[in-house]
């Protein structure tokens, strides 16, 4: 089953990427090669996406591309508010949940066109029961490696361009089990993601669309990670994320300040455990974002928040409160 | 122009590829052997609401407001049955237990239970006139735990299996009033012992190692109102031994239990 389940997704991959590089071999939709031109490089994808359900598992996001600048290292904090309830019934007690990331991500060029995408997510999260003892875990996330190809790619100097100017990048790539899952966690009734990861290989499809025009854009993006089942004969629900940004970028001196705003979502299917779901796993979560990225020669600056606009967690059994993120980049 | 299409092709290929199989499965991906522990949470509740000793609950469906202070009941002949339909009886002698809010008494275990995929529980409510009519002997230690519990009359008049006392006010009682319901068999000439069969949501797996736990829900408001039965405290607010309104509570007890959830294989590792 296993073996028939790696074949499957491997089989998705392949098609993923011959999909990729069949469109890429013909480059059809050769441009000129970039100039270098920092202001106009709009790729914002920014968003984290993580796993509500195993959010601390997956490393917390999903959000490989950044802002601003292609390809670029830099430190991400991640940091989520949920409440989860400690009991079946309606008036059974709410418990906090804090799940904190920090992660050292880049965007790394291959090619002209290819890149790799690296997350390592260092997890430390916090609950707190009802009877005021605190639960925390900490230590290493899930680390996720992709790759993106583009198929469409658009000039940096978009500025002087009377056209939009699109991007396209399709990826794919891996998240290792190097978070640590622990069973005991996932006991009781309580979020059964409160985890520093999912314990599995798991595959990622990706995909970043979007266009600018002049100084603003829209950036939108597709991600689907299938993950398998764990040593631990726990399986978590595959995930699909979606969202679109609208941005316009203002310059003052030497800064450039992108304000965003966007909307996101996330579904999750139900969870199993011995090929058998795990009832109140499965889940959907609709969410409004705003954001502020701010650019001084190669570094970049960004402030992310997030609110729920609609939920359905776990039964509602789980709730985001919100999120936040900070990020410094260095352009590469 | 070609961007455009490019786009859509890939969205398109992207959701098709994002398209999973939800097929419900049992487990197929390990092998059960020997023997594990089933334990049984007894979460009690009122409506969808958790049950709290002397905290009023919302008013049910025939206008009354309880104030539950004790809520206990027996239950007993744990069975279990697994995918194939074969039943496995708890011994009988170790199969008897209280449920007591008061004493936090909300679990059962059941060890020893043969490995294997079960899908259905079956149990009973009180006392069943088999292990009645065994006599004092027969009942070993038992019949000093339901003293203990408040769950007994006398021998002769035989055991309480449900023990539900508060107080409660009502349109036409303003006043809190006192209610108390003791539900049993009255010795041997009437019967009120039923029985309960859950369908599990998901199947349990038992074997070395795994000792999964089945979560019940169980909503106290069923005993005054259940499906068939609607019983007034405004009109008797003490039934004990009562030939007409005695055998409805005992239905009415049958219709507390639902499962919430189970939990696989947690637990001792």
């Amino acid at each position: 089953m296993n073996v028939l389940q790696n074949i499957k997704t491997l089989y998705f991959l392949l098609i993923f990427n011959s999909i990729a590089f069949s469109y890429a071999n013909n480059r059809p939709f050769d441009v000129d090669p970039p100039r270098y031109c920092l202001e106009h490089f709009h790729f914002l994808e920014d968003d984290f996406f993580c796993d509500t359900c195993g959010c601390g598992s997956s490393g917390g996001s999903m959000g490989y591309g950044t802002a601003l600048n292609k390809n670029f290292m830099g430190l991400r904090y991640i940091g989520q508010e949920y409440r989860s309830r400690d009991g079946i019934f309606n008036n059974s007690p709410w418990i906090n949940e804090n799940f904190n990331t920090v992660q050292a991500w880049g965007n790394f060029p291959v090619t002209k066109r290819a890149i790799v995408n690296i997350i390592l997510p260092y997890q430390f999260h916090n609950r707190i029961f009802p009877d005021n003892t605190e639960q925390k875990i900490n230590g290493l996330g899930d680390i996720s490696v992709l790759a993106f190809y583009s198929l469409i790619k658009a000039t940096p100097d978009s500025i002087i361009s009377i056209k939009p100017e699109h991007y396209l990048q399709l990826g794919g790539g891996l998240k290792l089990p190097t978070g640590k899952y622990d069973k005991a966690n996932n006991t009781g009734s309580v979020n059964p993601s409160f985890q520093l990861g999912n314990g599995s290989w798991d595959y990622i499809l990706a995909m970043n669309y979007g266009f600018s025009y002049r100084n603003w854009g829209i950036s939108t993006m597709f991600n689907y990670t299938i993950k398998t089942k764990n040593p631990k004969d726990y399986q978590f629900g595959n995930q699909f994320n979606y969202g679109i940004n609208a941005f316009k970028t203002y310059y003052v001196s030497d800064l450039a300040f992108t304000p965003i705003i966007g909307l996101a979502g996330e579904n999750y299917a139900s969870n199993r455990e011995f090929d058998m779901k795990v009832a109140n796993t499965k889940g959907t979560i609709f969410l409004g974002k705003l954001s502020l990225e701010t650019a001084y020669q190669n570094y970049s600056l960004g402030l992310v928040g997030m609110v729920p606009i609609d939920q359905n967690l776990n039964n509602g059994k789980v709730a985001l409160k919100h999120r936040v993120s900070v990020y410094l980049n260095i352009n590469l | 122009m070609k961007y455009y299409n490019l786009a859509i092709v890939a969205v398109f290929s992207f959701f098709l590829i994002s398209c999973s199989s939800d097929e419900d499965g049992t487990n197929d991906s390990i092998e059960l052997t020997g023997s594990g522990e089933v334990s049984i949470t007894f979460d009690n509740g009122f409506a969808d609401n958790d049950l709290v000793l002397g905290s009023a609950n919302a008013a049910n469906a025939n206008g009354e407001t309880l104030t539950v202070t004790r809520f206990s009941y027996i239950v007993s002949n744990f069975r279990l049955v697994n995918k194939d339909g074969e039943k496995y009886v708890f011994p009988k002698d170790e199969s008897y237990f209280i449920i007591s809010q008061e004493t936090e008494a909300d679990d059962v275990e059941l060890p020893e239970i043969p490995a294997g995929e079960y899908t259905t529980l079956v149990f009973g409510i009180g006392v069943d006139q088999e292990k009645y009519l065994q006599g004092a002997e027969g009942q070993g230690d038992f019949v000093t735990l339901a003293e203990e519990n408040n769950m007994m009359w006398s021998w002769q008049a035989g055991y309480k299996f449900l023990n539900f006392e508060g107080n409660f006010t009502s349109e036409t009682v303003a006043d809190p009033t006192d209610f108390k319901i003791h539900m049993g068999s009255h010795g041997s000439s009437l019967d009120n012992y039923k029985e309960v069969t859950l369908q599990l949501p998901s199947n349990i797996l038992v074997s070395d190692g795994m000792d999964p736990n089945i979560h019940l829900k169980i909503d106290a408001g069923k005993i005054l109102v259940g499906a068939t039965n609607s019983i007034e405290l405004s009109e008797k607010s003490v039934i004990m031994v009562d030939a007409e309104k005695s055998p409805q509570i005992a239905v009415n007890v049958t219709e507390m239990f639902v499962v919430d959830h189970v939990h696989n294989a947690n637990g001792h590792e």
